[in-house]
C-alpha cells in the first residue's frame, strides 16, 4: 500500500469515530462504538494497523506517527464520550449537598510571638543583618559590665534582676565567674559576638529576656526582645535612622510612607542614646508617633570592653520589644494571653 | 517631674505655648508625660532620665529652655544676711563617715516664726501636688524643687548635745520617723544623729523626735551629700521612697550644696524671719577642680553623619554651661558644670550637640551599604520544624522558662542535678530553671481543659536549663510535643518531623520505664544511634499531679540532634521508570516479635529492590491464631531500577523473606 492510501484510511477512520463517538447518546451505544473502532481483535483500529505492514520500510517512521497520533484522537474521543455519559446519567452516583460543610484537615498554628519575631527577622534579614541567639542565663559580664553598666547603676539592683542561686547550695566551685543571672537583655549576645569576631558586625539578636516585674495586661516576667548591630569603618546615625525608617516601612509601612523620629534617651550601652518613634495611622485616620523602642550609637565604652577601638570603628544599636509590636498589631490587650495558651487564643492567628 | 509653668516663668521667659513647650523639651530629652491645668498655672509632668538629675528641680528645665529657645536665665542669688555670732559657736558637725557621707553642711536660724506659707508659695508646691504644712518645711521642698538639692530642717532646741553626728546606725538601734513609724537599722545605714540617737534617716527621712513644729523658733538647716549606693540600700530596705532619696539616689550637683543651704536660709529669714547665724559648718573634701573635655569637630560628622558649623557647635556648649578653655579650627576644648556630671568624655559633648540641635536634622535616607545576610542552619531548621509540626496539625505554644521546683522532678531525663534557681520567683512559685517542657505543656494543657477546649494539640520549641559544675549552665533547645490522640499517631508525627528534616537518617525506639509514662507505654527513640527524645503516654500519677482528664501522649526532642542531622540542600535520586510490584503478607508470630525485628529481617531479605515496607495492622486472636499469638499483615513493593520485576521475581522474593523470617522469628504465613 502506498504510504499515501494509508495516511488517508487513517484520516477518514478518524472523522467516522469522532462522529460516532459524538452520536452516542447511552452507555449500550458507547460499547458497541468501542468495539467498532477500539476492539482488540476486529477494531476498525486494529483493523488499519495491519495495512502498517505493507508500507515500506522507509516510510514506516511516518506512518506509525501518525497511526500513534490517530490512535490516541479515537481514545480520547472515546473516553470524552465515556465522561460525558456517566456524568449526564443523574442515578449513576448520588449527588452532592454542595452547601454541606467540608471535612477540613486540622492544621496547626504558629505562635503570634513566633510570627512577628519572624517577619522582623526576614526583613532584618534582607537588610543585611545576620540573626543570632544565645544564653538565657548570663554572667554580669556580659550582662552588665561589658555593656556600661557599672555596679552603682540602679540596673544592677538586685531586686531588678533575677538572679540565680541553687536549691540545695553545693560547695562553691573555685574560681567560678558567677553569680549568673537571666538576661535581662539580649545584648549580652551582641557582646559575645563582638568579642569572637572582628568587625563588621552586622547582626540582630533576639530571644527571651526576662525581668521582674508584676504580671499585669501590660507586664510580664518574661518578654522577647529583638536587638540590631552594626558595627564597622563610617557607621553614623543617619545610618541607623534610615535602616530603622526601612525596617519600619517594610513591617507596617503599606501604602504609607514610614517616618522616624528620635527623641533623646539614656542607655548606658549607646551614646548618643534616642527612643524611636514611628509615624502611625490607625484603623481610623488617627496619625500619631507609636514607640518602638531604644538605639543609639554604640558606646565607646562597650567597644573598647569587646576590644575594638572607637577610633577605628563605629556601630548603632537598636532594640525592640516584640510583645509590643505583636500586640499592636494583632490587638491584643493583655500580655498574659500571650502565655496562657488558650488554643482559642493561639487559633486566631 | 511635675513642673508649675508659673515657677518656670521665675527664671525664664515662657514666649511660647505649652504644646509649644513641651514638644520641643520632649524632642530634646525631657519627654512629656501630660500636663493639666490647676488654678491658674499648668503643671507639666515630664520624664526626667538617670543621667539628668540637674533637671529634678524647676532651675535645670529652665536652663534647657533658656538654651533652646536662647533667653536669658535668671538665677537667684542667694544671699542672706547674718547677724548672729559665728555657726561654729553654736553646734557642730562630725561626720564619722565619710565614705558615706562626703559632704555635710550646717546652717543655724534662731527666732523664727513657723506660720502657714504665703499663697505664692503654697500654690506652686500644690500645682505639684506636693503637701503644704508650714512655711518652714515648706521652704525646704520648694529650694528642692527649686534646685534638685533636697535639704532637711531640725528644729535645733531638739537636737541633743546642739549637734550633728553623721554615723553608720548602731546593729538594732530604733528610730522614729516624721511617718512615726518606728524602724529598727541595720549597722550599714547612714544615720544624722545627735549627741544621743539617730534624728534622720540620712538623705531619706528625718525623725519624729526633731520634726520642725508650731513650737519650733530655731532651726538647724541640712545640706548634704550621701553617697547613692547607701541611700539606695536604705530606702529599698525600708521601702522609704522620698523625693529626697529619688535625688540623691542620682548623682547630685556636689557645688550646688551651699547655694541650695544659702537659698534655704534666705527664704526662711524672708517668710518666717529670725536670725541666721554666721558662716556655715561645712564638713568634707575640698571639691577636685573638674576636668576639661576635648571635642573634635570631625567627630560630630563621624558619630551623627551631619556637619554641625563649629560657631553651633561650640555656642551649645556654651549655653548649657560649659566653660570653654580651648577653641581652634580642629577642635574645643571645655570644663562642663558641676552639675552635669555626665558630661566627662568626648561623645557625651557630641550628644549634647546632637539633642540641642535637634535630631531631626540628622537624615533618613542614608546610602547604607548593602551586604548578603546568612542564615544558620539551626534557623532554617527551626522553621522547617514549626512548619511540620503546624502542617500536622499542632498549634504552638510559650510557656515560662521557670516553673514550680515540684515539677522539675516529674520529668526529668536529661539531667539529674538539683535545677538552678532564682533568688525571686520568676512567677508565683515558679523559681526553678526546667529541665523538661513537659510539664510546661502539661499545665497549658491543664489550661485548656478548664476552659473546655477539644482538640489540644501543642508544641513548644524552647530551652531547657541542665546545670554543670562549672561555667554557664548546658543550654539545650527542645521540642515538646502533647497530644489528645494515640501513641502511634505522635511517633508518626515524629517520624514525619524527622523525614522532613533529616531523611534518611534512621529514627529507632525501644521502650523506657521512666515513671512519667504509663507502664509500657513510654519509648526512648533515637536517631541515627543517637538519644535525641522521649515519647509515651502520660502516666496517671503525673495526670493526677496536673490535674488532667483525658488521656495526653507527649514527647520531648532535642533539637540540637535534630540539627547537627539535618540536610539543608536534598539532592535528586534517579527514578526508576519501571513498574512497582506488591505483595502482601499475613505474619503469625509469638506476642513476644517486635515489629523492629520483623521490619530488619524483611529489609535485609529485599535488598534494594524493596521500595515500600508498609505495615498495616496487627491482629490477636486465640480462637483463630492459638494463644500467645499475633499476626502482622503488611506489604512490600518491589522495584528494580535495571528492568520491569516480573511476578515470578517477586514472589521468589517474597518467599526468601518469609522463609527467613520463620528461621529466625518462627513466624508462619497465615493460612
Amino acid at each position: 500500500m502506498a504510504l499515501a492510501d494509508f495516511l488517508a484510511t487513517l484520516d477518514s477512520l478518524a472523522q467516522e469515530a469522532e462522529t460516532a463517538f459524538l452520536a452516542v447518546g447511552d452507555v449500550v451505544a458507547l460499547e458497541n462504538a468501542r468495539v467498532d473502532f477500539l476492539g482488540a481483535k476486529a477494531g476498525k483500529l486494529r483493523q488499519v494497523q495491519k495495512g502498517l505492514g505493507s508500507v515500506t520500510p522507509a516510510e514506516k517512521p511516518a506512518a506509525g506517527m501518525r497511526f500513534n497520533e490517530v490512535k490516541n484522537l479515537v481514545e480520547s474521543a472515546f473516553a470524552t464520550a465515556q465522561a460525558r455519559l456517566s456524568s449526564a446519567t443523574p442515578e449513576s452516583r448520588e449527588s452532592v449537598d454542595v452547601t454541606l460543610p467540608g471535612k477540613p484537615r486540622r492544621v496547626g498554628h504558629l505562635h503570634p510571638i513566633t510570627q512577628t519575631i519572624r517577619s522582623m527577622k526576614e526583613i532584618m534579614g534582607r537588610l543585611g543583618f545576620t540573626a543570632v541567639e544565645g544564653p538565657e542565663i548570663e554572667d554580669e559580664w556580659h550582662n552588665f559590665e561589658a555593656l556600661n553598666i557599672p555596679l552603682v547603676h540602679p540596673a544592677r539592683d538586685p531586686l531588678e534582676n533575677f538572679y540565680l542561686g541553687v536549691a540545695k547550695d553545693p560547695p562553691a566551685e573555685a574560681g567560678s565567674p558567677g553569680p549568673f543571672l537571666l538576661r535581662s537583655q539580649t545584648s549580652t549576645v551582641q557582646i559575645r559576638v563582638m568579642e569572637s569576631t572582628l568587625p563588621p558586625v552586622r547582626i540582630i539578636s533576639l530571644g527571651r529576656v526576662y525581668r521582674p516585674d508584676t504580671a499585669d495586661a501590660t507586664h510580664y516576667p518574661m518578654f522577647h526582645q529583638i536587638e540590631g548591630l552594626l558595627v564597622d569603618r563610617g557607621v553614623t546615625m543617619a545610618d541607623l535612622k534610615s535602616v530603622l525608617r526601612m525596617f519600619c516601612q517594610s513591617y507596617f509601612g503599606g501604602e504609607d510612607e514610614v517616618h522616624i523620629r528620635f527623641r533623646p534617651s539614656f542607655f548606658p550601652f549607646t551614646e548618643p542614646s534616642v527612643e524611636v518613634d514611628m509615624n502611625w495611622r490607625d484603623a481610623q485616620g488617627n496619625a500619631g508617633w507609636m514607640e518602638m523602642g531604644g538605639a543609639g550609637m554604640v558606646d565607646p565604652n562597650v567597644l573598647r570592653a569587646v576590644g575594638y577601638d572607637p577610633e577605628e570603628v563605629t556601630g548603632f544599636a537598636f532594640g525592640l520589644g516584640v510583645e509590643r509590636v505583636c500586640m499592636r498589631q494583632h490587638g491584643i490587650t493583655d500580655i498574659r494571653a500571650l502565655y496562657q495558651n488558650d488554643v482559642r487564643f493561639l487559633e486566631q492567628f | 517631674m511635675i513642673v508649675s509653668w508659673n515657677w518656670l516663668k521665675e527664671y525664664v521667659a515662657l514666649p511660647m505655648t505649652v504644646e509649644q513647650l513641651t514638644d520641643r523639651l520632649t524632642l530634646s530629652g525631657l519627654n512629656l508625660e501630660g500636663f493639666l491645668p490647676v488654678g491658674d498655672d499648668v503643671a507639666i509632668d515630664v520624664e526626667v532620665t538617670s543621667n539628668r538629675p540637674d533637671c529634678l528641680g524647676h532651675l535645670g528645665i529652665a536652663r534647657e529652655v533658656s538654651v533652646l529657645w536662647e533667653r536669658a536665665l535668671k538665677i537667684p542669688a542667694a544671699k542672706p544676711q547674718a547677724m548672729g555670732s559665728e555657726v561654729s559657736q553654736i553646734t557642730s558637725v562630725t561626720v564619722e563617715c565619710p565614705d558615706l557621707c562626703p559632704r555635710y553642711t550646717a546652717r543655724v536660724i534662731r527666732g523664727v516664726k513657723i506660720g502657714p506659707s504665703p499663697k505664692w508659695l503654697a500654690d506652686r508646691l500644690r500645682t505639684l501636688g506636693i503637701g503644704v504644712i508650714n512655711n518652714v518645711v515648706d521652704i525646704s521642698n520648694y529650694v528642692m524643687l527649686e534646685c534638685g538639692q533636697p535639704l532637711h530642717t531640725f528644729d535645733f532646741a531638739k537636737l541633743a548635745g546642739k549637734k550633728i553626728i553623721v554615723r553608720r546606725a548602731r546593729a538594732g538601734e530604733k528610730f522614729e520617723a516624721i511617718n512615726h513609724q518606728v524602724y529598727e537599722l541595720a549597722a550599714d545605714t547612714c544615720v544624722i544623729a545627735d549627741a544621743e540617737r539617730a534624728v534622720a534617716l540620712a538623705g531619706v527621712m528625718g525623725g519624729a523626735d526633731t520634726e520642725v513644729s508650731e513650737t519650733t523658733t530655731d532651726l538647724l538647716i541640712e545640706a548634704a551629700a550621701f553617697a547613692q549606693l547607701s541611700v539606695r540600700n536604705t530606702t529599698r530596705h525600708f521601702n522609704l521612697h522620698s523625693p529626697s532619696s529619688y535625688r540623691f539616689e542620682r548623682v547630685l550637683d556636689p557645688e550646688g550644696v551651699d547655694w541650695a543651704s544659702r537659698r534655704c536660709a534666705e527664704l526662711i529669714l524672708e517668710l518666717a524671719g529670725g536670725q541666721l547665724a554666721a558662716g556655715v559648718i561645712d564638713v568634707g573634701q575640698a571639691l577636685p577642680p573638674r576636668n576639661q573635655v576635648k571635642l573634635r569637630f570631625k567627630q560630630i560628622e563621624r558619630i551623627l553623619g551631619i556637619r554641625i558649623v563649629d560657631e553651633r557647635v561650640r555656642n551649645i556648649l556654651t549655653a548649657l554651661g560649659c566653660e570653654e578653655t580651648h577653641a581652634c579650627g580642629e577642635c574645643v576644648k571645655v570644663v562642663p558644670p558641676s552639675w552635669r556630671a555626665d558630661l566627662s568624655r568626648e561623645i557625651d559633648l557630641v550628644e549634647e550637640v546632637a539633642r540641642i540641635h535637634g535630631y531631626d536634622e540628622i537624615p533618613e535616607d542614608a546610602g547604607v551599604k548593602m551586604v548578603a545576610s546568612t542564615r544558620t542552619a539551626e534557623d532554617r531548621v527551626l522553621d522547617q520544624v514549626r512548619d511540620s509540626m503546624v502542617a500536622q496539625g499542632f498549634d504552638e505554644a510559650m510557656t515560662l522558662s521557670a516553673v514550680d521546683k515540684e515539677w522539675v522532678a516529674t520529668f526529668q531525663p536529661w539531667s539529674s542535678a538539683e535545677p538552678l534557681t532564682t533568688g525571686t520567683p520568676v512567677l508565683r512559685r515558679a523559681n526553678s530553671l526546667r529541665q523538661s517542657l513537659l510539664p510546661s505543656l502539661l499545665a497549658a494543657r491543664r489550661t485548656n481543659e478548664t476552659l473546655s477546649n477539644s482538640d489540644i494539640e501543642l508544641f513548644e520549641i524552647a530551652n531547657v536549663y541542665l546545670p554543670t559544675t562549672a561555667g554557664l549552665p548546658d543550654q539545650r533547645r527542645m521540642l515538646g510535643i502533647t497530644s489528645g490522640h494515640s501513641f502511634l499517631e505522635l511517633k508518626g508525627v515524629i517520624e514525619v518531623l524527622a523525614a522532613t528534616v533529616a531523611p534518611g537518617t534512621e529514627l529507632s525506639a525501644r521502650a523506657d520505664d521512666a515513671p512519667f509514662f504509663e507502664s509500657g507505654q513510654g519509648a526512648e527513640l533515637k536517631l541515627g544511634g543517637k538519644l535525641l527524645g522521649y515519647l509515651g503516654v502520660v502516666s496517671q500519677a503525673a495526670r493526677e499531679q496536673f490535674e488532667l482528664r483525658s488521656d495526653t501522649i507527649v514527647a520531648e526532642i532535642d533539637l540540637g540532634l535534630l540539627v547537627s542531622a539535618a540536610v539543608l540542600v536534598r539532592r535528586a535520586k534517579e527514578l526508576s521508570p519501571y513498574p512497582p510490584v506488591a505483595r502482601d503478607l499475613n505474619l503469625v508470630v509469638d506476642e513476644k516479635v517486635r515489629w523492629a525485628d520483623v521490619e530488619h529481617i524483611v529489609r535485609w531479605g529485599c535488598g534494594e529492590l524493596l521500595e515500600r515496607l508498609t505495615f498495616q495492622e496487627e491482629y490477636r486472636s486465640t480462637e483463630k491464631l492459638g494463644p500467645g499469638k499475633k499476626s502482622m499483615l503488611f506489604s512490600i513493593q518491589l522495584r528494580s531500577k535495571t528492568g520491569t520485576l516480573t511476578n515470578e521475581e517477586a514472589d521468589k522474593i517474597r518467599e526468601t523473606v518469609v522463609k527467613s523470617l520463620g528461621i529466625e522469628l518462627g513466624g508462619q504465613l497465615r493460612a
